[in-house]
């Protein structure tokens, strides 16, 4: 398994958004996490990334623990993050934004930049190939120069996606990477997550279409109130008594 | 830029008026201080004790010649190293919190200095009255610093350096950075790059700038008051680099440039020069929000605009 969360929990005063949450995330796979609003999935995610500390309980990663360090480390380990509120850097080009802390396209040092040396070109040259080259491959190849904020929707979401790739992680969690988009669009992003995975990448996602979350995942969890209440295939989940009534009963059951 | 490098060069064969050589010194002084100002400005931190360590630096370096006879040419490097180390706890403890606070952590631990200097160690920093008797850089190399000719140049050289290095950085992939943490900080700590210690080496880099600022400060005026590091030099700083504008890194060249001629041609009014450049600062706020620098960019803008607009047929423009 790659990651790995052992009893998590995480409180806000006096409400227990995350409860005792235990699940694994295979690697080279695409895993769901559902809920009603409210469930505490983006609660999860903080909590995998470090952008909240865990209450009690521990997430590992590759075998190492990863909750108490900063989020900048555990994404120098291996887990990139989208968030829902699609968030880029609005001023800057969309070859800028996947620049940006990107290690695939490692930075050169201090003294190469300061001494605009040959290797400070090469290595910036290096970093702006490889850039247009993620870029070409998510689709926005032609949009490189664009400003990021003036994108539409689609694309922004694209660049989220390309930002967290050029990181080099093994794991990309993404948070709601459908929303908002046309049917043909949402097509468009399960091939190429489905490509990702076939390139060895583990997806981990929250995702509000059923149907799309059926039909991509190799694994589903489900939340209710921070707590989990299945887990298993997407034909599993979908035949899952508790799920029913605690949530898919409230909604349309997807299929 | 080399405009400006032909403007430095050219301007003491033109004269040798000292006045004229002591605002071009005070420009590149303050253009040093600028600089570094906005090296932290540019990830979103406004430091208000930039000033502050432009101070220790000077009584540092004053302190070392004057008690215990070191050259200039040591405590140039003493005096910021000085600065850049305080700067680390006081780095750590301040970009703990962002936004409002940090300008409050700031601004307090800047009065703090100022009342040390001038309310403890008297006999050391010379209390209110002054530290005075800082002698010249003197010699090196040959060469001797003593007149203002020598120390206008000893001062162009230091902050040509202090420019080619930060403007080299802005435009790598550590200015992108910077500029990333500025729009949002919390991607950038999710795409793997640790915030918290970026900032806090452009508050260390930026303390020895102004280290090195003081140290040349202090030989050069050779008579150093506490007020010389409190607020109003503070906001002056602030106000040389926001009216050129924060957004690039030739914001703080403009508007330091700019605004030091207009504090000589303003120098009548004393105390009251910083009424006007209040003034300036909210006119530029309202009409230029991005600074001087941005403004060719955004009449081009507003121009095609217009062009655009024309070109419609009548009737047909609807209100964007």
């Amino acid at each position: 398994m790659l990651l790995e969360l052992r009893a998590v929990s995480r409180r806000f005063g006096g409400l227990l958004a995350v409860s005792d949450l235990s699940m694994t995330v295979v690697s080279g796979s695409i895993h769901g996490l559902i809920g009603p609003n409210g469930a505490g999935k983006s609660t999860v995610f903080n909590l995998i990334t470090g952008v909240l500390p865990v209450t009690s309980g521990e997430v590992r990663f590759k075998n190492e623990r990863i909750s108490g360090l900063r989020s900048s480390e555990i994404c120098r380990r291996g887990i990139a993050r989208t968030f829902q509120a699609t968030a880029l850097f609005r001023e800057y080009t969309v070859l800028q934004n996947v620049l940006v802390g990107a290690h695939l396209l490692a930075a050169p040092g201090l003294a190469p930049t300061l001494f605009w040396s040959g290797t400070y070109r090469d290595r910036e040259r290096q970093a702006r190939e490889r850039g247009r080259a993620l870029l070409e491959s998510l689709g926005l190849g032609a949009v490189g120069s664009q400003v990021a904020g003036q994108l539409p929707h689609r694309d922004q979401k694209a660049l989220a996606l390309a930002m967290a790739l050029a990181t080099g992680a093994e794991l990309v969690i993404l948070d709601e990477p459908l929303a908002g988009l046309t049917d043909q669009e949402k097509g468009e992003t399960i091939a190429v997550l489905r490509r990702l995975r076939e390139q060895g990448l583990t997806v981990l996602l929250v995702e509000h279409d059923m149907k799309a979350v059926m039909g991509v995942c190799d694994t589903v969890t489900v939340l209710d109130h921070g707590v989990r209440i299945a887990e298993g295939t997407p034909r599993e989940i979908q035949a899952n008594p508790a799920v029913i009534e605690a949530y898919l009963g409230a909604e349309e059951p997807g299929a | 830029m080399v405009l400006i490098a032909l403007a430095v060069i050219v301007l003491p064969l033109l004269t040798r008026d000292s006045y004229y050589l002591d605002v071009a010194t005070t420009i590149l002084m303050n253009l040093t201080l600028t600089m570094s100002f906005r090296l932290q400005v540019s990830t979103g931190q406004i430091n208000m004790a930039h000033i502050s360590f432009m101070g220790i630096g000077a009584y540092t370096s004053a302190l070392l010649v004057t008690r215990l006879g070191f050259s200039f040419w040591a405590t140039l490097w003493i005096g910021a190293v000085t600065a850049a180390l305080l700067a680390v706890p006081i780095g750590s403890v301040a970009l703990r919190v962002s936004g409002p606070y940090y300008f409050l952590i700031t601004f307090a631990f800047s009065e703090v200095v100022r009342l040390f200097f001038n309310n403890f160690f008297e006999n050391l920093f010379g209390g209110p009255s002054g530290l005075v008797g800082i002698p010249k850089p003197g010699r090196l190399l040959g060469m001797t610093f003593n007149g203002k000719l020598a120390l206008y140049w000893l001062m162009a050289v230091i902050c040509a350096v202090v420019v080619v290095a930060l403007v080299r950085l802005d435009y790598s992939r550590f200015g992108l950075t910077a500029g990333a943490i500025r729009q949002a900080d919390l991607v950038v700590e999710t795409l793997g790059v640790n915030v918290f210690r970026f900032k806090l080496t452009t508050f260390v880099v930026g303390s020895f700038v102004a280290g090195v600022a003081g140290v040349f400060f202090a030989h050069y005026r050779q008579v150093l008051h506490s007020s010389d590091f409190g607020l109003e030099p503070m906001v002056l700083l602030v106000v040389f680099t926001v009216i050129g504008g924060t957004g690039s890194v030739w914001g703080p060249v403009v508007g330091t440039i700019l605004m030091t001629v207009a504090s000589e041609l303003l120098r009548e009014l004393h105390h009251y020069e910083i009424l006007v450049f209040g003034a300036v600062l909210i006119l530029t706020m309202l009409f230029a929000p991005e600074g001087l620098v941005a403004l060719p960019g955004g009449a081009r803008r507003l121009l095609r605009k217009l062009r655009g607009r024309a070109a419609e047929p009548a009737g047909a423009g609807v209100a964007p």
